[in-house]
């Protein structure tokens, strides 16, 4: 089964708060997570997304799409970073995520990828 | 080397000329390269355990075109269509090498996206698998077939011929040539995004094409210029990032894991071509990365010259990016308070005032001019501004150093 887990703010306003020490323990702990997943097997795909104030939104505006600067949500809802894998179950996936939180101290969401269409 | 990739490089190698044979004889681009991969793909299934028939060349060509013949036979009106080509025979002995060089004009042809034009170039001229570019540049294969399969459309539709550009066009056209594989090298060298591991091996295709052209082309200043640029560039990989994957700068690069043989290779060759041709974009930035390899330490780096150089590529080439170079040379050599003051005339160039490069390095001579609070502010608007995110993290990391 295949999980999205994701992490949510701005990654480098977020960081702007935090001790070089932190920051360096931060990229440790980052890329081994991800290399831990990868030699796991379980790693899809992770990625982080460019910080929100590079972000445009297109509106519909009087018929017609028009872009805005920004990002759509309030920035501590905005999307900023995912991994996407594929597990055994939702436990599994939360296992993940946990040690992830644990890390952070910031929460992280869950979710299902959804499936193919079933046999029928 | 195993029998394997012995094979695979001499299949490489030959997969140019004889798609290129093929397309001369047949005019049909698209055809000739489905034929032509099938052909690689059988002899890489034979030769490894077979061994190697008498003449590699000649075999992938029979198989070629035994297979263009299949799939001509296959559909009877296309058939009349294609033999209509077929008559389409250029005359003279073209040689291999004018059948890669016009194949690798053709796969750069300013008809085709950008995109479409460095996935043509892996697959028709680089030999590699569909599978390959899209594990190498990270995208579904579903979606590099179809890319490839539209640039092969593409030149179609367009009635490219299969010859080489006419001579008044042909300096524009190698232009086209040397940017795609040099876009095709930096894919390779920056790790933006992606496991890092996987895209080196585009630097070594790049630099292996890069190599090829300057066999055809030994007289072409810019095409030696580029060759140099990448061995030069690729040449300090081991010492760029740290285990992690944080960049390193150059001036705290441990100089002991540069590659000397890369570094010797490219400067004999930027030697060898500087003062004897027209001076080009890539001459120049291949004789400033050798200025930078050839210093034994950071602090002994020929900054004057560099400096030097910079003004040269400033008027052969201007640009934001390159006045930005400039800027960190003249900080080194009259201090940062005249970096600064060169990268003050970049603030109202709109191609560069919003770019993540202006930022950092106003940090960076900000802090070498002691003004820590500003640096540090410097460093966060560039980390909030960068796509690359270990860049991202680097610079968050100068910005907290500073308190």
């Amino acid at each position: 089964m295949k999980y999205m887990i994701m992490t949510f703010g701005e990654a480098a306003t977020m960081m702007e708060t935090k001790s070089k020490d932190w920051i360096t323990d931060m990229i440790q702990f980052m890329h081994t997570l991800d290399e831990d997943l990868r030699q796991s097997g379980e790693l899809v795909d992770a990625q982080g997304l460019a910080d929100g104030s590079q972000a445009k939104t297109v509106r519909f505006l009087d018929g017609l799409p028009v872009a805005t600067d920004g990002p759509f949500a309030e920035s501590k809802e905005s999307l900023v970073g995912y991994w996407v894998v594929d597990v055994d179950g939702e436990e599994r996936a939360i296992e993940i995520a946990s040690r992830i939180v644990a890390f952070v101290e910031e929460p992280i969401e869950v979710r299902q990828i959804m499936d193919a269409p079933p046999e029928v | 080397m195993s029998t394997d990739s012995r094979v695979e490089d001499l299949l490489r190698e030959l997969a140019p000329q004889v798609l290129g044979a093929l397309a001369r004889r047949h005019g049909q681009f698209d055809a000739c390269e489905d034929a032509v991969q099938e052909a690689l793909l059988a002899a890489a299934l034979q030769w490894p355990d077979g061994g190697l028939p008498d003449s590699p060349r000649s075999w992938l060509l029979a198989v070629a075109s035994r297979r263009l013949v299949d799939e001509w036979r296959s559909d009877s009106s296309r058939r009349r269509r294609e033999e209509a080509v077929a008559v389409l025979d250029v005359p003279g002995q073209p040689t291999d090498q004018d059948d890669t060089l016009t194949l690798l004009f053709l796969c750069c042809h300013p008809s085709l996206s950008v995109p479409s034009q460095l996935a043509l170039t892996l697959r028709a001229v680089g030999g590699l698998t569909t599978a390959e570019i899209a594990t190498a540049l990270m995208v579904p294969v579903t979606t590099m077939a179809q890319r490839i399969s539209r640039a092969k459309q593409s030149i179609k539709s367009a009635g490219v011929r299969f010859g080489l550009p006419a001579e008044a066009e042909r300096a524009d056209r190698l232009m086209v040539v040397l940017r795609v594989l040099y876009l095709v090298f930096n894919e390779g060298y920056t790790t933006s995004s992606g496991p890092a591991l996987l895209r080196a091996d585009l630097t070594s295709e790049a630099i292996r094409l890069a190599r090829m052209l300057h066999r055809l082309m030994p007289a072409e200043g810019e095409v030696v210029g580029l060759l140099a640029l990448m061995l030069l560039t690729d040449a300090r990989r081991a010492a760029r990032t740290t285990a992690d994957g944080s960049p390193v700068p150059l001036d705290e690069q441990r100089r002991e894991l540069w590659n000397t043989a890369q570094i010797e290779e490219g400067v004999a060759l930027i030697t060898s071509t500087l003062g004897a041709v027209p001076v080009g974009p890539y001459q120049l930035q291949a004789a400033i990365a050798a200025v930078h390899d050839e210093s034994a330490s950071a602090e002994e780096t020929d900054w004057p010259q560099i400096r030097a150089l910079y003004e040269v590529l400033e008027r052969v080439l201007p640009s934001p990016v390159v006045t930005l170079n400039r800027a960190v040379a003249v900080a080194m050599v009259d201090g940062p308070r005249a970096g600064l003051a060169v990268l003050g005339t970049l603030d109202s160039d709109d191609r560069l005032a919003h770019t993540h490069r202006l930022e950092a390095v106003r940090g960076h001579l900000l802090e070498l001019a002691g003004e820590a609070a500003a640096a540090r502010e410097s460093y966060r608007r560039a980390a909030r501004m960068t796509a690359s995110l270990p860049e991202q993290r680097y610079l968050a990391l100068q910005a907290a150093r500073l308190g």
